[in-house]
């Protein structure tokens, strides 16, 4: 009858009902060789495999016959020691897997010694619980390996990162009561950013991206506003424009003209002094052989002295039209109330312009320009 | 719902139940197609959204969705998705040096990692974040020690040699714990299991998809090397060094 003792601390082989199976375990847990335990436990049912070379966890019992008329007790029993392996299992798994313990592998031939027992489905239920639990805590205690050669001693580790944050290692501090024994000393507060900076260097983290003057509301007023400000613009400068500059403009501008009308008719009555009784010819007087806008100009302010009543424009003999000042004021004022004022529309294409110079044989403009300096040349 | 699905770009404003899990997988010319109805400009400014989006949304390092993405900047414009994307990526590129990584390929989850090399004393601002990322490298550099996974009472017992309780509360990280559980996690620098039938429960730490993409074994040898730690035999670094280059890597095999 096998009985359990309950206790975690020791696991003596039991003799078990049936000789199945009997393994022996080496004791050395620091081998890996958990898997091929495993394969050895599956199969061991088929035979009984060599003693083992230590052979003292070895009882050498004689399995006696199996129960016979207690069966129902037995496998209540075998649940109840699985039940209590695996629990012991649980509780004590750091233990277990510290590579100086046999821990585990005593729970193994424990179990291994339970499933001798066991018939039903019920108990090897149990039994495959127990299994994966063990299993786990092998495949745990394999990660736990290494070989000889790649200790990672993580004790050291520390501490050199201690000393590379910049702790101060003062004498007279004493260690920990802690049985860790932890390092004293003064840890600067920069520690860890100095540790930080030291570590951008083996990171490609995107640096975090802030608006430097913070963040804008969302789109949609802005373009009513570009639009708004694009109707104000034109009127806005221009007002803001007119109270400095306004009168000057405007002055500049009649000025412009009235100055360039009183300059022709300066001009005409040179001419026309020199030369009292001889007309002058209109195309003469206005065409600018070098810039047919000039001409324009030129007729344009010339119909100013003609509607002021200044010069008149009549067609001679030759029925092409001349032009003269008006002298008398009189005469002017007669002029004005008496005759009926004629309209004349002058239209004139680039081509005429052109047969006009040929014509005329006009090489320089009567009416000079109206350049500043030019003007003053010729005044003064 | 697979009409609008396969939806191609109509022009038309699409309302707000529209499935924005799913974009529709277009063929180059079909993409072209959509392109030329909307106007340079429209598409444009779509980019630029895009670009300040994902610069916005990695300011905490937390991965961006495409659901979020699309829903809420693509939006209607989801049938040139894949052109205003590269367009955005060319921009993250030469401007500001960075990069989109897909870190989850199943739910297309994206984070920004910077393409230029380190230059040696460029650091001019040191925050908070500063010494979060040096908290983060050691716990990387002992999970790799370990051999890619270690047991969170092995990292904590660590940690605490470095004068980080998780119960108390540090004077440069406040909340250890929740820092590394939970804000590291949800960056995903670092990945935490649950190792199953354990009680009370415990933890696998495992490199997160972000520190595999931000940094490389290599990178962390390096931080350890320069740190000065070896311990057990002088032949330690020889044999990490054909450890990892010849297809290294713990009892879990991951990269």
């Amino acid at each position: 009858m096998a009985e359990s003792d309950g206790s975690s601390d020791s696991f003596s082989p039991r003799s078990s009902g049936s000789a199945r199976s009997r393994l022996s375990l080496p004791s050395a847990s620091r081998n890996g060789s958990d898997s091929q335990r495993r394969r050895r436990r599956l199969s061991g049912n088929l035979g009984r495999p060599p003693a083992s070379e230590r052979g003292d966890e070895e009882d050498g019992e004689e399995p006696g016959s199996s129960e016979g008329g207690g069966d129902e007790r037995s496998r209540r029993m075998i649940r109840n020691q699985y039940r209590e392996l695996i629990c012991s299992v649980q509780q004590n798994r750091e233990d277990m897997l510290s590579s100086k313990s046999n821990r585990l592998t005593e729970a193994l031939e424990e179990a291994n010694q339970l499933f001798s027992g066991v018939s039903c489905a019920r108990e090897a239920a149990l039994d495959a619980q127990f299994l994966v639990l063990a299993s786990n805590l092998g495949k745990e205690k394999a990660n736990e390996l290494r070989s000889e050669i790649t200790t990672f001693d993580s004790l050291t580790f520390a501490e050199d990162l201690l000393t590379f944050m910049g702790i101060n290692r003062t004498e007279t501090e004493g260690n920990d009561s802690d049985s860790e024994s932890m390092s004293g000393g003064y840890l600067p507060s920069n520690a860890w950013y100095k540790l930080g900076e030291e570590a951008e260097k083996y990171f490609r983290r995107a640096p975090s991206f802030h608006y430097m003057l913070g963040s804008f509301k969302s789109e949609p007023p802005v373009p009513r506003q570009r639009i708004e400000r694009q109707r104000k613009a034109p009127g806005g400068e221009g007002k803001r424009a007119m109270p400095a500059q306004l009168k000057k403009m405007e002055e500049s501008h009649q000025e412009a003209t009235a100055k360039e009308v009183e300059r022709i008719l300066r001009l005409l009555q040179t001419l026309f002094r020199n030369d009292p009784h001889t007309p002058i010819s209109f195309f003469d007087l206005v065409v600018d052989p070098n810039s047919f806008a000039r001409t324009v100009e030129n007729i344009f302010h010339v119909s100013f002295i003609v509607r002021d009543g200044l010069a008149r424009i009549k067609l001679d003999d030759d029925k092409l039209p001349v032009i003269e000042p008006v002298q008398n004021v009189e005469e002017r004022n007669d002029d004005h109330s008496t005759r009926a004022r004629n309209q004349v529309v002058i239209s004139l294409s680039h081509e005429e312009w052109r047969e006009i110079v040929e014509t005329y044989e006009i090489t320089e403009p009567m009416i000079s320009p109206p350049d500043s300096i030019e003007d003053e040349m010729e005044t003064a | 719902m697979s009409q609008r699905k396969r939806s191609r770009g109509s022009g038309l404003t699409q309302g707000d139940d529209e499935d924005f899990s799913v974009v529709p997988t277009q063929s180059p010319s079909q993409v072209q197609r959509n392109l030329e109805s909307r106007s340079q400009e429209e598409i444009d400014r779509k980019v630029t959204e895009l670009v300040q989006f994902l610069l916005v949304k990695d300011q905490k390092k937390i991965p961006i969705k495409r659901v979020d993405i699309l829903k809420k900047v693509i939006r209607e414009y989801k049938d040139v998705y894949s052109e205003i994307v590269n367009r955005a990526g060319r921009t993250l590129q030469q401007v500001f040096g960075l990069q989109m990584v897909e870190i989850d390929t199943k739910h297309h989850i994206y984070i920004l990692t910077s393409t230029l090399p380190r230059v040696e004393g460029e650091n001019l601002k040191q925050d908070i974040q500063t010494a979060k990322l040096g908290l983060l490298i050691v716990i990387l550099s002992f999970i790799f020690m370990k051999g890619n996974s270690a047991k969170d009472s092995a990292v904590w017992e660590f940690l605490r040699r470095l004068r980080l309780n998780p119960g108390e509360k540090h004077k440069v990280f406040g909340d250890v714990k929740k820092l590394v559980m939970e804000e590291f996690v949800r960056q995903k620098y670092l990945e935490i299991t649950p190792i199953p039938l354990t009680d009370p429960p415990e933890f696998n730490f495992q490199w997160g998809p972000r520190a595999a993409k931000e940094t490389s074994k290599k990178d962390i040898l390096s931080f350890v090397a320069k740190v000065g730690a070896y311990g057990g035999s002088p032949f330690f670094f020889f044999f990490f060094f054909f450890f990892f280059f010849f297809g290294g890597g713990g009892a879990e095999g991951r990269p």
